[in-house]
C-alpha cells in the first residue's frame, strides 16, 4: 500500500461545464495553478480549461494532489497525461444537463480503458431545480448507487465528503484489485 | 485592399509570408487560445485540431510557469527533439502562432520573422 506520507494523485474529470475547475478551487487549501482561457466558442460560460487545475488538499492526515482536466474532446491528449500514476478519478456532470451524460460516459470510458482506476461520479449542480438524482444517475451509467454521489461544486464539506468516499474506495484493495500491479510504489 | 478580405484570407496570406521568408519550415498553424484551429499549412497526416488544442495547452501552460517565474508577458513556448522542434508564439490575447521547424533551422531569422507573423496575427483577429 501506498504510505499515507506520500501525496495521492486524484484527477477531476468530466464534460465542459460540470464544474470541475469549480471542485478544485473548492476545495483546494492552496493557490490553484489554472489555466483558464477566454472560449472563443459558445459553451455555456466565458472561460474554459486548455491545461489542467491544480490543487492540494490534506484529508485524514493524506495529502492529495487534486488535477482537474479540460472537458473539451479535442484536450483528451491531456486526460492521458493527467492520468499517469493517478490513484482515484473524480466524475463531475452536471446534473441539470441529461444531453452531456453519454460525453461523461465516454469521458469515463476513454480514462478507465487506458487506466483501471477507482472512481466516483459526482452529480453537480444539486441547487438547481430541474435537477437529476444521483440514484437515476447511477441507473444510467449502471455503476452502484455507491458510486454516484450529488453535491455543489461551490461547498468545500461535500467536496471534501466525496473525496473521502473516493479515499476508501482507492485504499481498499476489495474495489481495486488491480491496484497492487498498477502502483510501483508499494513495498 | 486587405479590408475588403476576410479574416481567413488574411491570415493565410500572412502564414505564406512566413513559408515563403522560411521555406524550410515544416508547417505553421495559427488557433484560438482555447485549443480551435483556425488557418493551417502543415504537412499531410499531422492532425490540425490536435496540434491546435496541444499549441493552446502549452500557450496555457506557458503562461502560468512565465506568471510564477515573473517573466513578464509570455512571447513563446518550444519543445524540442533531436530531429525536430516546435515553437509556439502568443498572438494577442486570442490566438496562438505554432511553427514547426527541422533541428538546425536559423533562430534568430525564425524568431524575427514568426514574432512579426505572430503580431500579424493578433492584428487580424
Amino acid at each position: 500500500m501506498t504510505s499515507v506520507h506520500s501525496p495521492l494523485k486524484v484527477v477531476v474529470a468530466g464534460p465542459v461545464g460540470a464544474g470541475k475547475t469549480t471542485f478544485v478551487q473548492t476545495i483546494s487549501e492552496t493557490l490553484v495553478v489554472s489555466t483558464d482561457v477566454e472560449a472563443s466558442e459558445d459553451i455555456g460560460k466565458l472561460n474554459t480549461t486548455v491545461a489542467f487545475d491544480f490543487g492540494t488538499l490534506r484529508l485524514d492526515g493524506q495529502e492529495l494532489h487534486l488535477y482537474g482536466t479540460p472537458g473539451q474532446d479535442r484536450f483528451s491528449f491531456m486526460w492521458e497525461v493527467l492520468c499517469e500514476g493517478a490513484l482515484g478519478l473524480v466524475l463531475l456532470v452536471a446534473g441539470d444537463r441529461p444531453q452531456d451524460f453519454l460525453h461523461a460516459r465516454n469521458i469515463l470510458d476513454f480514462i478507465t480503458s487506458r487506466n483501471p482506476i477507482p472512481f466516483l461520479v459526482g452529480v453537480t449542480r444539486q441547487d438547481q431545480g430541474r435537477v437529476w438524482q444521483p440514484s437515476d444517475v447511477a441507473l444510467y451509467f449502471d455503476l452502484s448507487e455507491r458510486q454516484v454521489v450529488g453535491l455543489n461544486a461551490t461547498d468545500p464539506a461535500e467536496g471534501r465528503g466525496l473525496l473521502a468516499n473516493l479515499l476508501e474506495l482507492t485504499l481498499t484493495p476489495l474495489f481495486a484489485p488491480e491496484l497492487g500491479d498498477t502502483n510501483p510504489r508499494s513495498f | 485592399m486587405t479590408a475588403t478580405l476576410s479574416k481567413q484570407d488574411r491570415l493565410n496570406a500572412t502564414l505564406s509570408t512566413l513559408r515563403t521568408a522560411m521555406p524550410e519550415l515544416r508547417g505553421v498553424l495559427v488557433a484560438t487560445v482555447d485549443g480551435l484551429p483556425i488557418a493551417q499549412a502543415m504537412s499531410d497526416g499531422t492532425d490540425a485540431n490536435r496540434v491546435a488544442a496541444m499549441a493552446a495547452t502549452a500557450i496555457g501552460l506557458g503562461k502560468r510557469i512565465n506568471d510564477t517565474l515573473g517573466g513578464g508577458e509570455l512571447t513563446d513556448m518550444s519543445v524540442s527533439g533531436l530531429t525536430g522542434q516546435v515553437y509556439i508564439y502568443s498572438a494577442g490575447s486570442k490566438g496562438v502562432l505554432a511553427v514547426v521547424v527541422p533541428t538546425g533551422v536559423n533562430l534568430g531569422l525564425l524568431h524575427m520573422e514568426a514574432r512579426d507573423t505572430a503580431q500579424s496575427v493578433a492584428n487580424i483577429l
